[in-house]
């Protein structure tokens, strides 16, 4: 980890060295360093998230919650089944980890929507308060209890209503699957991730199968595009005072976040194939196995690929994979060929073995006259448990150990932006159900 | 009281959205990335509306314009860079030019947004950094993307997507355990997520300056984009365990898993209540498993054996079934199901074509081609496509003549000096071979044209 560390600052790019000394830039990096005690840009409005079993409607809520929104939890007593999804059921007193890491700046107040007439008519008397509502319920459920956009809207023109679920509010298919629940594995498959994600299909079975990816990626997706949504009709609202419904469908969010799946559906007569460890556009661009572990290496363009020749030392490969169209794995065994002869090198160093020739390499060419120096781009794949140990995230605050009386102390991930005048914050965690209904009467009620 | 679903239908009919208002109307961003990363967040507030004028080198253009599949063109150019550039106003200017320098502090001097994601330092040493930026606009919002941020230790060392995902640890992530199985993320999600992100907090900072009139400068790397989505340092504080690769599982949810059917597709199925998995077994006849006490507690059903055991059942259940039988009980019982959607599939869903999802669109240059719809639905002000991708340097003259005000003669000097320039013959540069550029009057603005 030595490479990580802070001792004299080497720049490893052609032009940045003219920056060292630009005064102002210094004192703006200094300004981003301690989010501790600036305002949140959304603390004078409050959201509601009523939304039940769909992790994405908490995520979105956090969204707001670290930009300084009042974020009101509305769940029954037996409480969102969100607290229980939680790998091989680990939790602490009944949370499960996955709540307890999206617990940030939330209130917490027990009604039952679902059930109870004289709750629903606490939520409307609650909504005509706020900026912003999340469900997750089917389609026209709120509606059909008196409390959805329709409905609530009449009394507050400003609010802005997400609801998210699998297939949207409108379209046959909505109306056809609108019992259908969410699930982060159905939003992976369904909507175009997991096609392009796993093994050649010569390899054994499983292996060959679509894959997932390691994490919630598709609760993640569609939680960011609907608080990236919500935000935008922040902005509308701001400037008009109105209002207006979201509908975000799971089923879109890969598919619509990449764009790839539609366009070269279109472009090209057949989808495209899994292709393991390889890339289908640029080559190299993937990991090897080396003497401690894994590297990634990216060196795509033709002057980065010769300049990862030389810190190989195998320049005999360059007759064969000069340009481009040799790397690119249209034809799979001549990329699986130079995937391996690369092994063959990555396997006789360390991780940061290989990291600290590239950067040595980046050095000489940010200072050569041609433009053709090229950068192999190296790093070690970190685990978890390795990017937590890395003072680079240390010194940007990105996790936080946070305290709750009930959970004790743990680790959340935090402040995914640097900002100087209005950072994404946690200011505390708590998962309590119920424990802020007498606050939340006093204040809206 | 009208219908919901007829409701809904006009609220948010697809076919309206040209009609309805713009949030970003008026909205000015000048964007200085490249690739996907940047390129994204500059994107989407074009969607909405905004005016984004994307730099690009002469000659050379974003080095993304070439970087297509399999490097399959599409009427010479890139057919998946349509999507990621949509909306834009296309000016080929080097940045680095002391004679550029001008004419984008000019630009700056209207602008409300500034992109950039060079180097860090790379920016400010070229003198359009927040530092020289900020003095003309005092309050800017200015948006610097990087793999590793403005600060600490690494933040020089060069990175994309594929390093992010990897120093973040979601690379280690996906794939089998007990295996030297590693995937990465597909299509570029370590420049997606945090383009999206990026749009955020350029909202955000925007909300910020509506209420304050003060600007801002946003430090986000693309490694604490990823950081921000994975439970799994909570996990290792909390329980002092790792949590590796998990296959095909998702070991948080009840018999979540990948299945093969009957008829050979393979889909994903999960439980995320106790009532859905009610909804599985009853499916599967087998309610007994409800009263099992490996099951009947969330929790428990959890626990790495149990849930091994439950997958089991679930796998030997779906063997006996097509596909579309399970979709269509998941649909009945109330469980989640569904199948592998890839790019055909995706592109030729009615589902999707109805709602908007993939839009059939047709564009003045190249044509018809299918683009996704935007990921959140805005009923009063949605997001929309006018226009796709364009070739390097071909709103030039619309931008520099009209907004800034140059002349035939100021254009001739700056393209003698390569200050500016457009496209050469490479594909992913160039308009397509069919298209007379001549009669183009946007790209000849200024020029008598004959349609």
């Amino acid at each position: 980890m030595s490479l990580f560390k802070k001792n004299k600052e080497k720049i490893y790019t052609r032009y940045s060295s003219g920056a060292a000394n630009v005064s102002v830039w210094k004192e703006t990096l200094d300004k981003l360093q301690n989010p501790e005690g600036k305002p949140g840009v959304l603390d004078d409005i409050m959201v509601l998230d009523a939304s039940l079993a769909n992790f994405s409607g908490i995520v979105a809520a956090s969204f707001f919650a670290e930009f300084g929104a009042e974020v009101i939890k509305i769940e029954p007593a037996e409480g969102d089944p969100c607290r229980k999804m939680t790998p091989y059921g680990r939790n602490v007193n009944g949370v499960g980890i996955p709540f307890m890491m999206e617990g940030r700046n939330k209130r917490y107040m027990t009604l039952d929507i679902e059930n109870s007439a004289e709750d629903r008519e606490t939520f409307a008397a609650l909504a005509e308060k706020a900026a912003v509502v999340i469900e997750a319920f089917p389609a026209g459920k709120m509606d059909s209890w008196g409390i959805g956009y329709r409905q609530l809207s009449e009394k507050n023109p400003g609010l802005i209503y997400i609801a998210i679920t699998p297939y949207g509010q409108y379209t046959k298919k909505a109306q056809e699957f609108v019992n259908f629940p969410d699930a982060d594995i159905t939003i992976q498959t369904g909507s175009g991730l997991s096609a392009q994600i796993g093994d050649f299909k010569t390899e054994p079975e499983p292996y060959n199968w679509p894959l997932k990816a390691g994490m919630w990626m598709g609760w993640y997706v569609s939680g960011i595009s609907a608080a990236l949504g919500g935000t935008i009709a922040l902005l509308y609202r701001q400037s008009t005072g109105e209002g207006q419904m979201i509908d975000i469908a799971g089923m879109d969010a890969y598919s619509s976040m990449v764009g790839f799946p539609a366009t070269i559906g279109y472009t090209w007569d057949k989808p495209r194939p899994r292709i393991g460890v390889l890339d289908f556009i640029l080559y190299p661009y993937s990991h090897w196995r080396c003497k401690d572990g894994l590297v990634a290496i990216a060196a795509p363009r033709d002057h980065d690929f010769r300049a990862l020749l030389k810190i190989l030392n195998r320049w005999d490969l360059e007759d064969d994979f000069k340009f481009t169209p040799d790397r690119i794995p249209d034809i799979i065994e001549q990329a699986m060929e130079l995937h391996r002869e690369i092994e063959k090198e990555t396997m006789k160093y360390t991780a940061d073995e290989l990291t600290a020739k590239a950067l040595g390499y980046a050095l000489k060419a940010a200072r050569s006259k041609w433009r053709g120096g090229g950068v192999p781009i190296v790093m070690g794949v970190m685990r978890p448990e390795q990017t937590m140990q890395n003072p680079q995230w240390a010194i940007r605050k990105s996790f936080k150990e946070v305290e709750d009386e009930k959970l004790g102390k743990y680790v959340v991930t935090s402040g995914f932006a640097k900002m100087t005048e209005s950072p994404p914050q946690i200011k505390w965690v708590s998962c309590d159900i119920g424990k802020d209904n007498e606050y939340v009467k006093t204040k809206y009620l | 009281m009208e219908d919901y679903f007829s409701y809904t239908a006009k609220l948010f009919d697809p076919a309206k959205i040209k009609e309805k208002p713009e949030v970003f109307k008026g909205l000015r961003v000048l964007d200085f990335t490249h690739v996907i990363y940047g390129p994204t967040a500059a994107r989407i507030l074009a969607d909405y509306g905004a005016e984004v004028i994307k730099l690009e080198l002469p000659f050379y253009g974003d080095l993304w314009r070439p970087a297509t599949y399999w490097g399959r063109y599409w009427k010479h150019s890139n057919p998946i860079w349509h999507f990621v550039t949509q909306n834009k106003y296309f000016v080929s200017l080097d940045l680095k030019h002391p004679d550029a320098k001008d004419l984008i502090y000019k630009m700056a001097k209207e602008a409300d947004i500034v992109l950039e994601n060079f180097a860090p330092g790379t920016a400010e040493a070229w003198g359009v950094g927040y530092s020289s930026i900020s003095k003309i606009k005092s309050d800017i919002i200015y948006l610097s993307c990087s793999t590793y941020g403005q600060f600490g230790p690494m933040r020089y060392f060069p990175g994309w997507d594929l390093l992010a995902q990897a120093a973040s640890g979601v690379l280690s992530l996906n794939g089998f355990p007990d295996t030297e199985r590693y995937y990465k993320l597909p299509d570029y999600l370590g420049d997606f997520v945090p383009g999206n992100l990026g749009a955020m907090s350029l909202c955000m900072a925007l909300y910020y300056r509506n209420k304050t009139g003060k600007g801002q400068y946003i430090d986000l790397s693309q490694t604490d984009s990823m950081i921000r989505l994975l439970p799994h340092f909570t996990f290792k504080s909390v329980t002092g365990e790792t949590l590796g690769r998990t296959g095909h599982n998702d070991p948080a949810m009840i018999a979540a898993s990948m299945f093969k059917s009957r008829d050979g597709k393979i889909l994903g199925v999960a439980c995320a209540t106790e009532k859905q998995f009610e909804g599985l077994c009853s499916a599967m006849g087998k309610e007994d498993l409800l009263r099992d006490k490996r099951f009947n507690d969330y929790f428990e059903a959890l626990k790495e054996e149990n849930a091994e055991a439950l997958r089991a059942i679930v796998a030997d259940w779906i063997k006996t079934k097509d596909c579309a039988e399970i979709v269509k009980l998941a649909c009945e019982k109330g469980f989640a199901a569904a199948e592998v959607m890839n790019d055909p599939m995706v592109c030729e869903d009615e589902w999707r074509r109805e709602r908007g999802s993939v839009i059939l669109f047709n564009d003045e240059m190249y044509g018809e081609i299918a683009l996704a719809g935007p990921s959140a639905r805005l009923s009063k002000t949605p997001a929309r496509t006018k226009w796709t991708a364009r070739p390097l340097g071909y709103h030039n003259r619309l931008v520099l003549m009209k907004f800034l005000g140059l002349s035939e003669r100021d254009m001739e000097a700056l393209e003698e000096k390569h200050v500016i320039g457009s496209f050469d013959d490479r594909p992913g540069l160039k308009p397509p071979l069919y298209y007379h550029l001549d009669k183009d009057p946007i790209y000849n603005y200024g020029r008598e044209v004959k349609r």
